[in-house]
């Protein structure tokens, strides 16, 4: 019996300690709980920080009808916050309430270092905000008037703006963002110039281009079988280089023809550039000494829609079975209907495109392939002028930094991601503003 | 001839007819093998997502017939999306040969999902200029387009309200078959005038814009028939693309095993030759 | 003459030139409207050059009718095609269809047109296929290598390849974005440096045989 009240007294003392343990967890938990309500409650009711340092000026190097608008992150701003953007036309503001919402956006978004400006005309340092206010989309900004423009940050119902600030939107001369391509344009047309003044000087070596050195065998191939040759132009008009290219090389076969007395057939896509062709073969002939073998409608227009262009010449092919084929300038579809149905008529082909998606067709249906620049290069082949041959070693130049910029941005790049350094980051930015 | 020589140098009408016949049974008989999605189709398809109601979009149709088997899939889909999503639509072509069939696609897709020409979509049809074209309608859309393909006044048209020139447009997409197409509305229209594109080319084309996609130049690629019925499969809606895919596959495998077995031969033949090399010295 | 014929055009290419090389650096609207003048002149020449065109087309299928050379009713079938058309043309205003009803046009348009262009482009398949069996060999390592990255892509550009080789879609996308891209702009870079270069001698004049009439 003593035993069995011992142990109830144990259990009655265990019950009151775990009674007193509870007790005082609630007490500590409600006193700990106090400052955290206070807490949040002083928050909640904490006023809004005002935009800080709004700027507002005309977007520069634009051609008009837009405003920058910039301010300083404050300290409070956050995704559940907002930032607004207000506008009204007039230099003054009697109550900026009035004032038109043209753009609402979370208070961690929209900062400089989002925007696209390069380096060199960047208004500011990257933490600031920006907001581009552009005409059109429900804002009208018109170039030369005055407008009022202001930045409220909002939490809930709460709202506090800025000062309006006044700006007039102007188009302008000059787009400073583009400069970094008119100096590199600047800095390869020197580098051309450079290396044409060097080709006039000393003699420069050019590598073999077989398709070029096949020119002369195709044509005394068409010679001696009697059979005329097929020169395409391609699919562009006469203000695309791959076509002026192709008129160029089409000058030095056509000496060729007028030389070997054979015939040439020269099919377009396009009138000016038929045109253009029927003079510079007309010249050809009168340099070979062979005006009177030139025929006016050597070059001949067909059509300019694709696929009729590309049946007709097919069926030239077909008919007139030309010993070879010469296909020059710019490609689309047509490029393989017309190489094999050439090479199931024997002839020998010769292709030269910079249409990059049509080059396997050419390299697996044609006997040479001139790839890419190879075609611009053509001119200087085959003439050996220095102004042409100094043109190529200038692209070469231009080739040789460019591959250098990469090769160093890959270094630059690896090394930031493996050591996880910062500072790669400074000179790609910079490559890629400039690039 | 040996037989190997002989099957060298093939009729080629006898490879003709066994793409023909891969071609032509499973479009007959069609087997449905499942397509996965790409990214470059999703980015078009996921952009498209996420317009708002009432955002313009711009879809250029530019291509010809030709190119019909493979765009017109691209075009319908693209259509059928934007009007679900209830976008403003704008569309037009580049292409003179291809007006007649840009506005046949538009018209049949705005009746079949109930939209009204003018408030809903306006095809604009064709002007003369190609990339000329693009450069007018960045200065001013109505400068360019004084009347729709109708020749309906397009200044006042409740579908163009609010949008003066192609900054104004919210999205566009050139479905293009060769020049101008896509890379044109990039140099001429996005470069210069700061809007989201998109493009849809022929297959053969599609690996000459992956530059593009891959610098961002354009947010997302349909590419050929492959592309399209990616597209029909997006929107829910399958069509002649997927229907496409079976003969596809067909023929880009009778391809793969004709390229196999010519090797065989020219591997054959030319271990022949040299045997009878070696037993000639 | 001969200043009509090569110093007019090369002071013309050297001023346009210069003065449209600087309009891209120029965003004001009096340039963007200057640009829009000229690309509306191009269209009219374009216009202009159109019969020029079409003349040359006229002159040498007359030529072949009256010579009565080999193929010469495909010409005669060329000026019916071309005179019907126009007419039904002008005659339809250039619409297709007029409150629904197919005009003459738009019957040339959908029933020869149509399936004309859709015939040619799809013959390209057939000519792919022929020319992938003649020339596709792997006569060297590198073309083997071309041969394999070939079967990759094709196999994984297709539901039946994915479906035989799962892995084949992943590849053939890696393929694309990684391989075929950087090689193609290491092409469209030496093709762009060629394109300014080319420019540069047109504008200065130092690249004049597109022009014709040889050296002065």
């Amino acid at each position: 019996m003593r035993v069995k009240r011992e142990k109830l007294n144990v259990k009655r003392e265990q019950a009151r300690s775990a009674f007193r343990i509870s007790l005082l967890v609630a007490i500590v938990l409600c006193l700990s709980g106090l400052p955290v309500f206070a807490q949040t409650d002083a928050q909640t009711k904490r006023p809004l920080s005002l935009p800080q340092n709004l700027r507002v000026f005309d977007t520069p190097s634009d051609g008009g009808g837009s405003l920058t608008v910039l301010w300083s992150p404050a300290p409070d701003e956050s995704a559940t916050s907002k930032y607004q953007v207000l506008l009204s036309e007039g230099a003054t503001v009697s109550d900026p309430a009035s004032m038109k919402v043209v753009a609402e956006f979370p208070g961690n978004q929209r900062y400089v270092h989002e925007s696209k400006w390069p380096w060199w005309t960047k208004p500011t340092t990257g933490d600031q905000h920006q907001f581009t206010l552009k005409n059109g989309k429900g804002v009208e900004l018109k170039n030369g008037n005055v407008y009022s423009i202001t930045v409220a940050a909002v939490l809930n119902e709460d709202r506090v703006m800025a000062t309006p600030v006044q700006a007039t939107p102007e188009p302008n001369w000059i787009n400073w963002n583009q400069m970094n391509n008119l100096l590199l344009a600047l800095l390869f047309g020197g580098i051309v110039f450079y290396a044409i003044s060097t080709a006039r000087k000393r003699e420069i070596f050019l590598r073999r281009i077989p398709g070029l050195d096949a020119v002369d065998e195709a044509i005394g191939r068409a010679t001696e079988l009697g059979k005329p040759i097929l020169y395409m132009t391609g699919a562009h008009d006469m203000s695309d280089p791959s076509t002026i290219a192709a008129a160029v090389i089409l000058g030095r076969v056509a000496k060729r023809t007028a030389a070997y007395e054979t015939d040439l057939l020269v099919p377009h896509r396009e009138p000016i550039t038929m045109a253009v062709c029927q003079e510079i073969t007309k010249q050809a002939y009168l340099e070979a000494g062979k005006p009177d073998l030139y025929k006016e409608d050597s070059n001949f227009f067909i059509t300019s829609d694709q696929f009729s262009y590309t049946a007709a010449v097919d069926g030239i092919m077909l008919r007139k079975k030309p010993a070879a084929n010469f296909y020059m300038g710019h490609y689309f579809a047509e490029a393989l209907l017309l190489t094999e149905t050439g090479a199931s008529t024997g002839a020998i082909q010769i292709a030269g495109t910079d249409a990059d998606h049509q080059l396997p067709f050419f390299v697996t249906t044609c006997d040479y392939t001139l790839i890419g620049e190879e075609l611009y290069a053509a001119s200087a082949y085959l003439s050996r002028e220095p102004v042409q041959v100094g043109t190529l070693r200038g692209q070469d130049i231009g080739k040789a930094l460019i591959l250098g910029v990469i090769g160093v941005g890959t270094v630059l790049a690896t090394f930031g991601v493996m050591f996880d350094s910062q500072w790669p980051k400074l000179f790609l930015d910079c490559f890629r503003d400039v690039k | 001839m040996s037989f190997t020589e002989r099957m060298l140098k093939i009729d080629r009408r006898i490879i003709f007819l066994v793409i023909g016949l891969c071609t032509l049974i499973p479009l007959l008989y069609p087997v449905g093998l499942p397509i996965k999605i790409s990214q470059e189709v999703r980015g078009v398809y996921d952009h498209i997502e996420s317009l708002p109601e009432g955002a313009t979009f711009l879809l250029s149709l530019d291509f010809d017939p030709a190119s019909k088997p493979e765009l017109h899939p691209q075009s319908i889909s693209l259509l059928r999306h934007a009007f679900r999503k209830n976008l403003r639509v704008i569309a037009l072509t580049l292409w003179v040969s291809g007006t007649g069939m840009a506005d046949q696609v538009v018209t049949q897709v705005a009746r079949e999902m109930g939209k009204e020409n003018g408030k809903d979509y306006v095809f604009l049809g064709w002007s003369p200029g190609g990339t000329a074209v693009i450069i007018n309608m960045g200065q001013d859309l109505y400068g360019a387009f004084p009347a729709d393909y109708n020749g309906k006044p397009t200044k006042g048209l409740p579908v163009l309200q609010g949008v003066q020139s192609l900054r104004d447009v919210n999205y566009a997409v050139s479905l293009g078959a060769g020049r101008p197409g896509v890379e044109e509305w990039y140099v001429f229209g996005r470069d210069k005038y700061k809007f989201e594109l998109g493009g849809g080319c022929t297959g053969v084309m599609a690996p000459g814009l992956y530059p593009l996609l891959r610098s961002g130049q354009i947010n997302g690629l349909i590419g050929g028939l492959r592309g399209a019925a990616e597209y029909e499969i997006l929107i829910d809606q399958k069509g002649k693309a997927v229907a496409g895919m079976d003969a596809q596959s067909a023929t880009h495998l009778a391809i793969i095993v004709l390229v196999i077995m010519c090797n065989l031969f020219y591997f054959s033949s030319r271990s022949r030759a040299r045997q009878q090399g070696q037993a000639g010295a | 003459m001969i200043f009509l014929r090569r110093q007019v055009p090369l002071l013309i290419t050297l001023i346009t030139g210069l003065v449209f090389a600087g309009q891209y650096y120029v965003p004001h609207p009096a340039s963007e409207q200057m640009l829009t003048s000229v690309t509306k002149w191009l269209q009219i020449i374009g216009g202009f050059a159109l019969v020029l065109g079409v003349s040359s087309l006229f002159h040498v299928h007359a030529v072949k009718i009256r010579r009565k050379e080999a193929g010469w009713g495909y010409s005669f079938v060329l000026y019916v095609g071309m005179l019907g058309t126009i007419a039904v043309g002008l005659w339809a205003n250039g619409k297709e269809a007029v409150d629904g009803a197919m005009t003459a046009f738009g019957w040339v348009y959908n029933f020869m047109m149509v399936p004309l262009q859709s015939t040619m482009f799809a013959i390209l398949a057939f000519f792919i296929a022929s020319a992938a069996y003649r020339s596709f060999r792997a006569r060297s390592r590198e073309a083997a290598v071309l041969l394999i990255a070939a079967v990759i892509v094709m196999m994984g550009r297709v539901p039946l390849g994915e479906y035989l080789i799962p892995l084949s879609g992943d590849l053939s996308q890696w393929i694309l974005n990684v391989l075929n891209a950087s090689v193609r702009r290491a092409i469209l870079i030496g093709v762009s440096l060629g394109t300014v270069a080319l420019s540069i001698k047109i504008i200065f004049g130092m690249e004049r045989s597109y022009l014709g009439g040889g050296k002065e």
